[in-house]
């Protein structure tokens, strides 16, 4: 160690120095993260997805053999991704390819110009623009020009329902309007179930009440008011009136009453409604591939339904309209040291038939037009033809709310809805609340 | 000054005496602990619970365990999951946190020594005003400095590696370091130094002579908690890091969850993999932590 | 002592030089970020692209918003309520195990465990066990009266629950330094108290007590700072809520900015959290006389 004072005072200096010259390098951008050979490393980020990885791998590698590029796929999960996502975008680091949700989520990349304006190579290949579903192709563009491609299942939300629990009920098949629903609830409860399996420590499946029912009361132009952040969209009667039917369902039971601790991520709900100590639960169709992995006895059985969220009478939106994720999003990020190559691969796999067919053997429903017969394959075909034809006739397909709006307008949403579950606000407080926050 | 020479003082336990004058206490039911002994049960029990429901159920078959639910009677175990395990990235998330952890007790102990001698033996003021620092570097929040480090780490060229995650982390594990080691050296009599120094020792020969062997113990302390800290750090690993090459095992385990996450019984398993190391490194150190975390020289 | 005596002392004593080094590599990689944060609070930042200045703003929304005050309220009832029980458990425990016997020493080892695990692992696990349905709570909670098992769903229990798994997690470390300080406390003063016919409980109260005040100052400090800035269990386990009802403001500060992406207002949190910690912890090194170097040892 320090054998003299004088070595110790020359360690401490060198210290010093170093400390200095690191922190001062400013201007430098820092080394830029190339593997080694002459082709340069593309970086493709993406979330975790057992099935859904080993298809993009395979895309990925038909595409650096077919072009020689080097495009490279790195994996997260949820939650650390979107942190890793921001801090890098905009960096040297950033990734060539990235993961999104569109929508507001993409936008916020583009504000703050990270992401490349993909309009132009679209239009120039009008085969491949062709192939999307045209209203998921839609919340990839922002300000009428296209920075993000689908490359993943269209994901609307509806009903999951235990046949069996309901057959035991007297309830012959799912209720298809809003007053019906109720007397199904009743029902339920008469039978000592719990209607709804709901997770409400996740802020975010309780979302999915108020996305349907704003839209079922009020029509989708009542969201698409508050995306705007126009004034008066959040304090909009409609708004008040939806959270006004949730506190109803919460009144009557409907949740049951520890819906509050019960998780979503921990497989929690979905042990209720598996079990049968819970007849329903809204959700996205991750659902079934999800409720494959955990409890796929529940699967085999056939003892799974599905249906869409019942209609609304006296309502402005169309009982046909769905919330979800319309699909997830891959950007190129404006910083790539090779834009064309990025572009090139997105527009070449996204649509190929061996990228479709391998998303749907592994249970997603792609974006793409003309699939209805090839959906209708595999353990799951009935549900994905039940899918794929709510995200064709859907006259509207909302997003999820907290990929819709700025993160830190969602973060505050979403701590609001859970309090309103829980009664800890009124409605009105809610709308308050959120026109507060929104500055409108 | 009997223990002094071995670092190790052999100092009874308080509670405890010699044969002869426990008998003239009194009947053996006055002399157990039984206030004591009850809490500490208690205690064990709202430990032991949880711990429990870690390491049985990892020996589970994933089916078995989400179909019956988590409190039913385990039958079938199977160490399956832990094959599972050795078979996927976790050897190498292993290796990468443990060259972490290493790194990070060497780089501690190295700067935590002799500051916290010099905390105790100088008298000038500067070292006064160095520890008021660290005492206030107990506060600095992880989190508030990420972006500021991530910035900093980039610059430096450091983005990606094991570095970026073993020079802040021994950064934030000093303070404590130091407070621990500072509270131990104190305990050394100031006789002991002034004898060196009759003898014409320095500072630096009383450093290697007198503190390094006196303070094993408290050495051993910082390096337990500086390598628990190091192990199951989380944030900068996240931030500054990016490759499956240099990930950790606290981002692994998060990975395992996005992968495996309805396995519940292989995600304990990972589990409790990921936290063997420490237990074996506490099981090796614990006689040095319980000796010396104020250590001195018996009397 | 004679001045060739003192000056001789006084030459072989450490000077700055031996702290330096551990002093610029931490303020290189602490200070120097918390000063870069300092200044982000003056700004609006969002991490993808360049900070903006915008002056005093953020600090204006600091009185306007509504979730600081339960933040603050928050963080001081988990602090004051931490340092009560994790010391009144630590404390008794600590001198329980620091007595000889293999019992005691497996009794020791086990109890340590928990400290041994990452906070996300404690968190996934206690998530598991706090499930009203299949978990833990559900065979618990009817028997102490939540017939439906929800603890963590309800504001208030929640917040016991975090102190719960928060206790559970770091007794054991004060434990340790209970433990340790217990041992080296030296018999002599025991053997003068069974003398004088002190029992067990007055030995405890008027030896072991007294003799562990410096451990007690270190312990309290580092509980106290440790809840103004630890988190990782409450994110994993509540999220902060249900509600807000756990959003404790080192949380809060995290939520804004990490999944809010409001950096420059989590700015502002931060050095509100900077500046409590460390006046605390001043105040109360300064108050104890924590800081002059003094062994509690003289006189024996």
């Amino acid at each position: 160690m320090f054998r003299s004072m004088r070595a110790h005072k020359i360690a401490v200096a060198g210290l010093v120095v170093l400390a200095v010259t690191g922190v001062s390098a400013c201007g430098s951008s820092g080394p830029q993260k190339s593997g080694g050979g002459s082709a340069k490393e593309l970086q493709l980020w993406t979330l975790q997805n057992p099935g859904v990885n080993g298809v993009q791998q395979k895309a990925v590698d038909r595409f650096n053999k077919s072009s020689g590029a080097k495009l490279k796929l790195s994996t997260y999960v949820n939650d650390p991704y979107k942190v890793k996502l921001q801090t890098a975008v905009g960096s040297a680091n950033a990734p060539d390819i990235f993961y999104n949700w569109g929508g507001g989520n993409l936008k916020g990349y583009v504000d703050a110009g990270q992401v490349a304006d993909l309009t132009k190579a679209l239009d120039a290949a009008p085969d491949v623009k062709a192939k999307f579903i045209p209203s998921v192709l839609d919340v990839g563009t922002v300000d009428g020009k296209v920075y993000g491609i689908p490359m993943q299942g269209v994901q609307p939300v509806s009903f999951f329902y235990n046949k069996v629990v309901f057959k035991k009920a007297g309830i012959s098949e799912f209720p298809t309007t809003w007053s019906d629903f109720l007397t199904v609830v009743d029902k339920l409860k008469a039978a000592g179930v719990q209607p709804i399996a709901l997770a409400g420590s996740q802020g975010w499946c309780e979302l999915m009440y108020l996305e349907y029912f704003l839209d079922r009361i009020g029509g989708p132009e009542k969201f698409q008011a508050i995306v705007k952040n126009e004034k008066g969209a959040w304090t909009d009667p409609a708004v008040v009136e939806s959270m006004g039917m949730v506190q109803d369902l919460v009144d009557r039971g409907a949740f049951g009453t520890n819906y509050a601790a019960v998780n979503y991520d921990n497989k929690g709900s979905q042990a209720l409604l598996t079990s049968g100590k819970a007849a329903m639960e809204l959700m996205g169709s991750w659902e079934v591939t999800s409720l494959n992995d955990a409890f796929p006895k529940f699967l085999t059985a056939g003892s799974l339904g599905w249906a869409n969220f019942p209609a609304i009478k006296g309502g402005a939106g169309d009982p046909l309209d769905i919330v979800g994720n319309p699909s997830n999003f891959y950007s190129v990020s404006s910083r790539s040291s090779d834009v064309a190559a990025a572009t090139k691969f997105l527009l070449q796999e996204m649509v190929s038939d061996e990228y479709v067919a391998g998303m749907i053997s592994v249970g997603q429903v792609p974006a793409i037009l003309g699939l209805e017969k090839k959906v209708k394959i595999g353990a799951f075909a009935d549900f994905n033809a039940f899918v794929y034809q709510m995200g064709l006739t859907a006259p509207s397909f909302a997003q999820s709310w907290d990929q819709a709006l700025p993160a830190a307008l969602s973060q505050t949403m979403l701590t609001n809805i859970q309090q309103v579950f829980n009664k800890q606000m009124t409605p009105q407080e809610f709308a308050d609340s959120m026109a507060a926050a929104a500055g409108s | 000054m009997s223990g002094a020479a071995t670092g190790t003082p052999e100092i009874p336990a308080a509670g405890q005496l010699p044969a002869r004058r426990r008998k003239a206490i009194g009947p053996w039911w006055k002399r157990m602990n039984f206030v004591g002994g009850f809490g500490a049960a208690v205690w064990l029990v709202i430990v032991g619970a949880p711990l429990y429901f870690l390491f049985v159920p990892s020996l589970r078959v994933s089916a078995d365990y989400l179909a019956k639910g988590p409190l039913s009677p385990p039958n079938n175990l199977t160490f399956g999951n832990y094959a599972t395990i050795m078979r996927s990235e976790f050897p190498r998330y292993f290796v990468n946190t443990a060259i972490v952890t290493l790194a990070c007790v060497a780089i501690v102990l190295a700067l935590a020594l002799p500051a916290a001698y010099a905390i105790v033996r100088s008298r000038k003021k500067s070292v006064a005003t160095a520890f008021s620092v660290i005492l206030l570097g107990l506060a600095v929040p992880a989190q508030a400095v990420i972006l500021p480090l991530y910035l900093l780490i980039t610059k430096a060229g450091l983005y990606d590696t094991l570095l970026a995650i073993i020079l802040p982390t021994a950064a934030f594990a000093l303070p404590l370091s130091i407070i621990v080691l500072t509270s131990s050296l104190r305990d050394l009599p100031a006789e002991m130094y002034e004898a060196m120094n009759l003898d014409g020792a320095g500072a630096v020969r009383a450093l290697f002579s007198l503190v390094i062997p006196l303070s094993r113990s408290a050495m051993a302390t910082v390096g337990i908690f500086t390598a628990m800290q190091a192990w199951n750090g989380f944030l900068f690993p996240l931030v500054l890091t990016q490759s499956s090459s240099v990930r950790v095992l606290t981002l692994g385990l998060w990975d395992f969850q996005g992968q495996f996450g309805q396995n519940v019984p292989l995600l304990l398993a990972a589990m409790v993999l990921a936290l063997l190391p420490l237990l074996v490194v506490y099981l090796v150190g614990r006689r040095y932590l319980l000796a010396g975390l104020t250590a001195g020289s018996g009397k | 002592m004679s001045s060739r005596t003192q000056s001789s002392v006084q030459a072989g004593r450490p000077g700055f030089v031996w702290a330096a080094p551990a002093i610029v590599f931490f303020a290189v990689f602490a200070l120097l970020p918390m000063f870069v944060v300092v200044y982000l609070s003056f700004t609006s930042y969002s991490a993808i692209s360049d900070p903006v200045w915008i002056g005093v703003k953020n600090w204006r929304h600091l009185a306007t918003d509504p979730l600081v005050g339960n933040s603050l309220r928050l963080s001081a009832g988990l602090t004051v309520l931490s340092w009560l029980v994790q010391t009144a458990i630590a404390l008794p425990l600590g001198v329980y195990l620091a007595g000889k016997g293999r019992t005691r020493s497996v009794l020791a080892a086990v109890l340590f465990l928990p400290l041994l695990m990452s906070g996300a692992a404690i968190a996934l696990l206690w998530s598991t066990l706090f499930d009203p349905n299949f978990g833990l709570a559900s065979v618990v909670g009817p028997l102490i009266g939540v017939a439906d098992g929800n603890f963590i769903g309800k504001p208030t229990l929640a917040f016991y629950c975090v102190l719960l798994v928060i206790a559970w997690q770091f007794i054991p470390f004060h434990t340790l330094l209970y433990q340790g300080a217990t041992r080296a406390i030296p018999t002599s003063l025991y053997e003068a108290a069974m003398i004088d016919g002190a029992e067990r409980f007055k030995q405890f109260t008027l030896i072991t007590v007294p003799q562990l005040r410096d451990t007690i100052i270190t312990s309290g400090v580092l509980m106290i700072v440790g809840s103004l800035t630890y988190f990782e269990i409450i994110l994993i386990l509540t999220g902060g809520g249900p509600g807000t009802a756990t959003r404790i403001l080192p949380l809060h500060m995290y939520i804004t900015g990490f999944r809010g992406f409001d950096m420059g207002y989590a700015s502002v949190l931060a050095v509100l959290l900077l500046a409590v910690g460390t006046s605390l912890s001043l105040l109360i090194t300064k108050v104890t006389g924590y800081r002059k170097m003094s062994s509690q040892k003289e006189g024996l």
